[in-house]
């Protein structure tokens, strides 16, 4: 089964956690993710610039990790991540801004690749809110 | 074609439930995760509602385990395996973000 | 056939960004050519409201990119009634023209009849 993940919470929510259990699930399940979509809010789990404390769970460090191990196809909706100051080194330097928040494995790309996961998808699955 | 509806919000103060009860169908299922099983939180409004309408429930268990609440009998409770397989068994996922 | 995909839109307009990003959403899938509807849900339902002045807020007006989505070939606009009856707006003379008032049972059918759902 192909699922499509896209996720609308902020690292710190904990529908984020929900969403990288359930991805972690798919996989371990012998199913395939064709992508995963950050969006609205969503799109501070591909940060780098989040710090959390020790002894509490970093999302967006497990987020990289798992999908550099799985190679997963990670794409951060650009829209969203230009109006919350996500930006990779290639958006920094188009808006002379000096903070580059995102690098790989996350790529920066519109909306289109919603649409086009959900085409290629079994099944949407969609984390968000509290 | 059948819908999984899943809520995550509390139910306190919130239309989430309310109007999922509305529109899910007689196929359907809901799903509740995170602050979303305190509505099993016994005697309360919420509750009393989700019996009346007495959908096809499922609980993520370590939400419900994290805050003191108790699974009823009428309801199933799934870890995220059993998520994962809920989401193929219907034919799509509604979230209310 | 592509599949097609329901944005049920909660959002009052002049809470944050959702409701547009909801409809950036639907506006991308019609510039793709893919079969979109819009159901405006619970508080998404005052996005419709007519006479609506974005200025007074300095936001931009978001009727203006609804009325553009039958441009789009979104076509499959759709508001809950009981929604708009609980919060005492009238389904009569609404910011989108194009827009059917559905019950819930008609809601249920409509969940029924897409393929994938999102719910913002």
């Amino acid at each position: 089964m192909k699922f499509a993940i896209a996720l609308f919470s902020a690292a710190h929510a904990p529908s984020s956690r929900r969403a990288l259990l359930f991805a972690q699930a798919a996989l371990a399940g012998g199913h395939e993710i064709v992508r995963l979509f950050f969006y609205q809010d969503g799109v501070y789990n591909a940060s780098a610039a989040v710090v959390t404390p020790q002894d509490e769970q970093d999302l967006p460090k497990q987020w990289r990790a798992f999908v550099t191990e799985h190679q997963l196809d990670g794409v951060v909706c650009i829209a969203a991540a230009l109006r919350r100051g996500v930006l990779n080194a290639e958006e920094a330097q188009r808006y002379q801004r000096e903070a580059v928040a995102v690098g790989a494995p996350w790529e920066l790309s519109g909306l289109g690749q919603l649409h086009d996961a959900v085409q290629e998808a079994d099944r949407l699955i969609c984390f968000g809110g509290a | 074609m059948s819908t999984l509806h899943v809520l995550s919000h509390s139910p306190f103060g919130d239309d989430r439930l309310t109007s999922c009860l509305r529109v899910i169908g007689a196929d359907d299922a809901l799903l509740l995760t995170g602050d979303a099983v305190y509505a099993l939180q016994p005697g309360t409004v919420p509750c009393t509602a989700l019996n009346a309408r007495h959908p096809t429930l499922f609980v993520l268990a370590e939400d419900a385990r994290a805050r003191a609440l108790e699974i009823p009998d009428t309801a199933k409770a799934i870890d995220y395996a059993a998520f994962v397989e809920l989401s193929i068994h219907y034919d799509k996922v509604n979230s209310w973000l | 056939m592509p599949k097609s995909l329901l944005i049920i839109s909660r959002q009052a307009p002049w809470s944050g960004p959702n409701a547009r990003e909801a409809l950036d959403i639907v506006l991308a899938g019609g510039a793709f050519d893919l079969p979109i509807g819009l159901l405006f849900l619970d508080d998404g339902v005052f996005q419709l409201t007519a006479k609506q002045d974005a200025k007074a807020l300095q936001q931009k007006d978001l009727s203006a990119n609804l009325q553009a989505l039958p441009m789009f070939g979104v076509e499959d606009l759709f508001v809950c009634g009981d929604s708009a009856a609980e919060r005492g707006l009238e389904t009569t003379g609404l910011a989108l023209e194009e827009v059917q008032v559905l019950s819930a049972h008609d809601i249920t059918a409509l969940i029924d009849r897409y393929d994938q759902v999102i719910t913002l």
